[in-house]
């Protein structure tokens, strides 16, 4: 049998990051991974012949620049096509809104009215965010009986909000729990421009603007200043980036192996069995799936009743959905310039317009206005497409993952009819650009990569999913109970987004724990 | 009317009120000023229709802190709360779902709807008691300022950093969990029945802007069990002769303490100069020294309608602007010439004595909730009802009722455009009698009088703005010490010698006095009086 | 007021108002037989049931135990019907023993714990089939087990209203049910279970440590067991005995009762007062060879780190049993208290169950003193014993495993 000192299962960003990190740290890692492709909801796909779009996810957002060195991702061939991209609030009234650099004006140029507070809190929230940014890259802290480690986290955690100043520091902990509604609406009016921060808060998550704990999601999105960059070769380009930095210090990859069980003895993991029949071995295995999915492929009853039940329970409704668009051209959005449309596009006319949103999908409802994330990254990374169309990833927040009556073709044919509506309103004549689409619900999303309810945190980040308590209460520092056995994507802190914390910390979690490399090689 | 006190209350809500005992037991001449002809503000007990007492706002009590009814003696003056036992959601099929303080029969009700819920009560019930373990001598403890080096502060970090600690690793985690979750998401780990939710989540959105899925809620829900009534923790009752019982006890107990209270004395002003508290100035122009000064309104009311804004730093103004009081509620007081039949109900039903629901899922509260928040009136409202006159024969004629029900959710500003005070307040009555006519047919036959209370009404009658009855949200960003401005959660302003004590303050609201009993120790706190000697053991010591 | 018909006030459908359930304690399927039996009627609540505390005297229901022969009803107690293909899985998953080792037609006496190691009941597990086991206990244990079960091929069906139990004990017992026609049942050796018939199945168990069965039929079936016993005991002095006596028994047969000599951590408020398996001196009931069960990591841990509290036996001079006494090391440090005790009439001597804290009871093990109140019509007398560790069980007799049993 061979025999490594880790294997990861899941080769998407997290999976890739940890075995990065690990090879890094001198151990032989293997990273199995299902499908034929790689890069789990960061996986680029050709929609149609010529045509490369993003599957799922369509930016870099808040990817750790601490792991971008770690991993060498600029040797390792990932280059920017556009840094710390514009963003594009389209207006219901023409009085579109551009937000860059965390200033905010009028696409027609003149100063927008909320200009001075919307830097003035973007500014303050971004400073927020920075006092929790440290935590992303740590191992929560344990509160009964912490180590030195734990303690010098928390005097940290102290001493940065202190160091805020009184005013800040009392202000940093009134807001913290509070919601992105309230937290923007008490500065700024309520548009395009509040809309956008407010779909900062929610997007991915099965929450509204007015929900207690918002805030936090938002300081999350705002994490290293909340830039998002686009790499060239799109998002594929970026996960054969975070491959090759793996695979350049020792990591294996396999493709199309799937894992049936994780196998263990006296309580500690031996390795896994794979669908073929193969079993392979190691004293390390760290899992980027779901939590749950971790547990059963280990197998139930290796974990306590109660840690099952919490398992059990961990909130996953997936509330997001992906529309994928190959064009034949580029679409003419109203009183927009061409030169304008590197950005994302944003369809959230107003933070009411989202929790208006989030009220249908509550009961499984298609509502008659999601939220949309618009990206066309073939006008900023022209090698995308080959001639001279274009490709539009669209993220549409508020789309129920348990639909009532279900996800009938009709109810598929409804969600792009209704998506396709509303980006008319701004860009008529886009539908009769379309050359290729590709609608992907939250069930679809749950069946190709794994995330439970299509949850592309594999765990709604809540407050009481978060930190200390992510995936649940004891499960909280990547190492599962049983010995060698480490979660490290999503489902574990910080959580989801294309960060690559997760799958940092685990590795770093599981390379101190004794015992993580294997004496020789015996096959 | 002039005069020179040591302390001035203005309003004599059930805070105001506690702190001028605590205060006028020390020794200090003490006023409390009401606007309205009648004290007490929402814990009042008021002849409406002739013959019929309603506890027209607040309507059952829990929360009341044993400590102030001992230290205040006020069972002498007349206090006597008399629990119930009992409660019931009925469902549109004909059925119900009741909670019996009978443990046995508990289970038994349970299990007709589900075996595995019966079980999974007792770790559900375990699991709140714990919290109210947990959160209750906290309540009359002021709230630490996080941000100073003030030694204490720092005691006051520490001992409930202690006190969290010493939970448990586990513990500390289901704590965290159960303060940020919502009551709906807490439930639905448990519980597997509709209706048997909507029972018990009804208490975390009373009087709240949230809904039973919204974050928090599930503290919402701990704040009101964390009452007790004869040290049975989370249990409600009926106060005899209805709220104004309170209110009047703690009247009776200012007096003989050597203080004073003045009804129908509105205050126009809350003076002051160079920082410092002068007194106040009436409706009528009368000026009334004091240096201390202690207001019973919310913060809002307070500060941007009674101290002028040159006298406070911009950034409170502004913390007070931002302070979220949202009016939620509604209520009906109705004088009842009979006892409405609930056929759904048997024979010998003891929940009718108790509070009465008729929403039957978590999902129809949480509509319930979209609708105020699109800023309508619940068209499927939750409400709470109960008929005092089961158990307290103070409130009506023999044979005759009296009923309060508590409504949520109704918006202090109809998006319509419609004022409260037309044809809205009779419509949103028309939807909750009908909703209760849905299981008592001949209901609407037994109405002899019916008082409407929108937000509207109860801001302008008692003083709390928009009607809210917490005096401010129970939320996260605006409790313990952001309560009600960070900075100022220790009863303090920025005016020396002024304070406020009622539910804006920590703890929060809900008849628990706890705010004007801790606002009291402050006083004397600044004043360089000792601060015990005011429980009985204190006394005889 | 207007008058409305029942028929007219239910919205059209609707069937008449559900009836309300039983408030107070239930009658148990014996109650028709019991009632009468019982002179002063003195009922004790037992899992929302009315269980008798006495039928007559105390100390004559006592001696019927180990003199004669007894009848006790145990139809509270709860039952779970195990049964599929995981169900030696589930069960094993769920307990600390090795299921693999308790064989068909066999009862085992085991605790389960939390995943903190602390015991949430303890009971005893009927094996029936390969795939078939019912769980007794004292505990509501449904939720539980479907927690256990989860992931697991097996039903879970709480029996615990359906069937009805009667524990007849003591030295005649046997004899009993011989004259009711059961003499085969002379081969059943201690913990061993039968089916008689569709109606009833019989096991040598009982919580009197003396010879003895337990009797189980389906509820409807329970006074037909009751007559036919019952007539059968004519000559042999049974009588029916109520929880009074029985605890008298247990104590001095050593066992300890959940929520008495220790609280199930399910019903604990306050976490600390969970104790393991060791602490309640059960440690060859924990089985760490046997593979994953729930809670075995943290057993592990304190098995290493040793017990925080330690129940142990206790003699104590005089013979005034001790009632809730503080326990006391050279007379002035608390050591611990008494959980249960009694003057056992059978062994003429003082004993109890004492619950220590560490290192009494386990380091520390002399010097022990009991601190006694006596009231002595109106004037209370304190009396400081002195107390030493016994063995348990403090009450052994040949005749509890004889098979075949003796006559009396």
């Amino acid at each position: 049998m061979t025999r490594y000192d880790a294997i990861v299962i899941g080769a998407g960003h997290n999976g890739l990051t940890a075995a990065g990190v690990l090879a890094r740290g001198g151990r032989r890692v293997l990273v199995l991974e299902k499908n034929a492709g790689l890069g789990g909801a960061a996986a680029g796909y050709e929609i149609a012949p010529g045509f490369q779009a993003p599957r799922y996810a369509h930016l870099l957002h808040a990817w750790h620049p601490q792991i971008e060195k770690q991993l060498d991702l600029a040797a390792n061939g990932l280059s920017f096509a556009r840094r710390d991209l514009p963003t594009l609030a389209l207006a219901e009234d023409g009085a579109h809104v551009v937000i860059e650099g965390g200033a905010a004006r009028l696409l027609s140029g003149a100063a927008h009215p909320d200009a001075a507070a919307y830097a003035t809190l973007h500014r303050r929230l971004v400073r927020f965010a920075g006092v929790l940014s440290a935590k992303l890259l740590e191992t929560p802290p344990q509160f009964h009986r912490p180590d030195w480690r734990d303690l010098a986290s928390l005097a940290k955690l102290g001493f940065d909000v202190r160091r805020l100043g009184a005013a800040d520091a009392r202000e940093f902990l009134r807001v913290l729990l509070s919601n992105a509604r309230d937290v923007i609406l008490d500065e700024i009016g309520d548009g395009p421009l509040a809309g956008a921060l407010a779909l900062d808060a929610v997007m991915g998550g099965h929450t509204g603007p007015r929900s207690p704990g918002t805030a936090l999601t938002l300081l999350y999105r705002l994490a290293q200043g909340g830039g998002r960059h686009l790499p060239k070769g799109g998002m594929a380009a970026f996960c054969t980036a975070l491959a090759q930095s793996a695979q350049s210090h020792g990591a294996e990859i396999r493709r199309s192996a799937g894992v049936a069980a994780v196998t263990v003895e006296n309580d500690r993991v031996t390795g896994v069995l794979l669908d073929s029949g193969e079993t392979l071995g190691a004293p390390v295995v760290l899992s980027s799936l779901d939590t749950r999915t971790t547990l059963a492929l280990t197998g139930v009853e290796h974990f306590d009743a109660e840690a099952v039940r919490r398992v059990r329970h961990i909130r996953c409704k997936g509330a997001t959905a992906k529309i994928n668009l190959a064009l034949s051209g580029l679409p003419a959005f109203t009183g927009v310039d061409p030169d304008d449309l590197t950005g994302r596009i944003l369809v959230a006319p107003s933070v009411q317009s989202l929790e208006t949103g989030f009220d249908a999908v509550k009961y499984g409802e298609l509502p008659a206005h999601p939220a949309l994330e618009v990206l066309i990254p073939s006008r900023l990374d022209p090698t995308l497409v080959d001639g001279g169309g274009h490709v539009m990833s669209i993220i549409v927040q508020y789309v129920p993952y348990h639909l009532k009556d279900g996800w009938t073709a009709g109810a598929r044919e409804r969600l792009a009819a209704t998506v396709l509506d509303l980006l008319e309103r701004h860009a008529p004549g886009l539908r009769s650009l379309i050359v290729a689409q590709d609608v992907l619900t939250p069930l679809d999303i749950e069946r190709e990569t794994g995330a439970p309810g299509g949850h592309w945190h594999h765990g709604e980040l809540a407050v009481d999913q978060m930190l200390t308590l992510r995936p649940v209460n004891g499960m909280a520092r990547y190492a599962l109970p049983v010995g060698g056995l480490y979660l490290c994507g999503a489902a574990a802190h910080p959580g989801g987004d294309i960060i690559g914390a997760a799958g940092h910390n685990a590795a770093r979690q599981a390379m101190k724990a004794p015992q993580t490399k294997t004496e020789g090689h015996a096959a | 009317m002039s005069g020179r006190y040591d302390v001035i209350v203005v309003g004599a809500g059930h805070n105001g009120l506690t702190a001028a005992c605590y205060l006028a037991k020390r020794g200090l001449k003490t006023l409390v000023l009401e606007r309205s002809d009648w004290i007490g503000g929402a814990a009042v007990s008021r002849e409406l229709y002739e013959g019929w007492t309603y506890s027209n706002c607040s309507y059952v009590c829990s929360l009341l802190r044993p400590e102030v009814v001992r230290d205040l003696d006020l069972p002498r003056h007349g206090l006597q709360v008399i629990p119930y036992e009992s409660g019931a959601t009925f469902t549109r099929d004909g059925g119900y779902f009741a909670y019996y303080s009978d443990h046995d029969a508990l289970r038994r009700e349970i299990s007709r709807f589900s075996r595995r819920d019966a079980d999974n009560y007792e770790r559900y019930a375990r699991a709140v008691m714990r919290q109210c373990r947990f959160i209750k001598p906290l309540l009359l403890r002021a709230a630490p300022d996080p941000v100073s080096n003030r030694p204490r502060d720092i005691a006051e970090l520490l001992f409930l950093g202690k006190r969290f600690h010493d939970l448990g690793d586990r513990e500390m985690g289901e704590t965290i969990r159960f303060w940020t979750m919502s009551i709906g998401e807490f439930l639905d780990e448990y519980f597997e029945t509709d209706v048997i939710k909507a029972h018990f989540a009804g208490s975390g959105i009373i009087g709240t802007g949230l809904g039973v899925y919204s974050p928090g809620t599930a503290y919402v829900l701990l704040h009101h069990y964390m009452g007790e009534v004869d040290g049975t923790i989370g249990a409600w009752g009926f106060t005899r002769g209805g709220m104004g019982g309170v209110t009047q006890a703690m009247a009776r107990a200012l007096i003989e303490a050597g203080g004073e209270i003045r009804a129908g004395a509105g205050v126009a002003q809350i003076l002051s100069k160079d920082g410092k508290t002068k007194g106040v100035v009436l409706d009528n122009g009368d000026v009334l020294e004091a240096s201390t000064v202690i207001s019973n309104m919310d913060v809002k009311r307070t500060f941007l309608n009674h101290v002028e804004a040159k006298d406070l730093p911009d950034d409170f103004v502004k913390a007070v602007k931002r302070f979220k009081i949202r009016g939620s509620s509604a209520k009906l007081n109705i004088a009842l010439d009979g006892f409405p039949s609930f056929p759904a109900a048997p024979a010998g039903a003891p929940f009718l004595k108790g509070d009465l629901h008729a929403s039957e899922s978590l999902d129809e509260l949480e509509r319930a909730y979209d609708d105020w928040k699109a800023g309508r009136w619940s068209s499927d409202p939750y409400f709470d009802m109960l008929i005092p006159t089961c158990i307290d024969p103070t409130m009506a004629p023999p044979g005759k009722h009296m009923m309060t029900v508590f409504v949520q959710y109704a918006p202090y500003e109809l998006a319509s455009g419609e004022s409260w005070d037309g044809p809205a307040r009779d419509r949103m009555a028309e939807t909750v009698i009908a909703k209760i006519a849905e299981h008592s047919p001949d209901f609407r036959d037994l109405i002899l009088h019916k008082e409407v209370r929108t937000p509207w009404d109860i801001e302008r009658e008692v003083g709390l703005t928009e009607g809210n009855i917490f005096q401010g949200e129970l939320t996260f960003d605006q409790m313990f010490f952001n309560r009600p401005v960070p900075g100022y959660a220790d009863y303090r302003t920025p005016i020396k010698g002024l304070y406020l004590c009622g539910s804006s303050s920590h703890p929060g609201g809900g008849v628990m006095a706890a705010p004007g009993a801790n606002a009291a120790r402050e006083v004397l706190r600044d004043l360089g009086m000792k601060v015990s000697g005011l429980t009985p053991a204190e006394r005889a010591a | 007021m207007t008058a409305h018909t029942l028929e007219k006030l239910l919205p059209q459908g609707t069937t008449a108002p559900r009836p309300m359930v039983q408030r107070g304690l239930a009658p148990s399927p014996f109650d028709a037989r019991l009632r009468p039996l019982n002179l002063h009627q003195d009922w004790m609540p037992w899992a929302g049931y009315l269980s008798a505390r006495r039928f007559d005297s105390v100390e004559a229901e006592y001696f019927a135990i180990r003199n004669q022969a007894t009848l006790f009803d145990i139809s509270p107690m709860h039952k779970y019907r195990v049964t599929g293909p995981d169900a030696e899985r589930v069960m094993n998953r769920l307990m600390t023993r090795d299921v693999r080792k308790l064989k068909p037609g066999r009862v085992g006496y085991s605790l389960w714990c939390d995943e903190d190691g602390y015991v949430i009941d303890d009971g005893t597990l009927f094996r029936f089939g390969d795939d078939d086991f019912r769980l007794c206990c004292q505990e509501p244990q449904y939720a539980w087990l479907l927690d256990i079960a989860w992931g697991f091929d097996v039903q879970v069906h709480e029996e615990s209203d359906e069937i009805a139990g009667l524990s007849l004990q003591g030295p005649t017992s046997f004899a009993v049910l011989e004259a009711a026609g059961l003499g085969q049942l002379a081969t059943l050796k201690p913990f061993d279970v039968v089916k008689v018939d569709d109606d009833l199945t019989v096991s040598r168990t009982g919580f009197t440590g003396d010879l003895g069965y337990e009797l189980w039929v389906p509820a409807e079936k329970a006074l037909a067991l009751w007559d036919r016993i019952w007539a059968a005991g004519h000559d042999f002095g049974l009588r029916p005995i109520g929880y009074a006596a029985l605890d008298l028994a247990r104590t001095e047969a050593g066992f300890v009762v959940c929520g008495v000599d220790f609280k199930s951590i399910h019903t604990a408020l306050r976490p600390s007062r969970g104790r393991t398996p060791f602490e309640l001196g059960a440690d060859r009931l924990v089985d760490f060879s046997k593979g994953p069960f729930n809670g075995r990591r943290a057993l592990l841990k304190h098995a290493k780190d040793g017990p925080r509290y330690q129940l142990v036996g206790l003699e104590i001079e005089g013979n005034k049993a001790p009632h809730s006494a503080y326990v006391y090391h050279r007379k002035k440090t608390e050591a611990g208290h008494i959980t249960s005790t009694l003057w056992s009439p059978t062994c003429k001597r003082n004993i109890a169950l004492a619950m220590l804290k560490a290192p009494y009871g386990v380091d520390v093990t002399g010097d022990l003193w009991v601190e006694i109140y006596h009231d002595k019509e109106g004037k209370w007398e304190r009396i400081m014993a002195p107390a030493w560790i016994a063995e348990r069980p403090f009450f052994r007799h040949t005749r509890r495993a004889a098979t075949p049993p003796a006559r009396f």
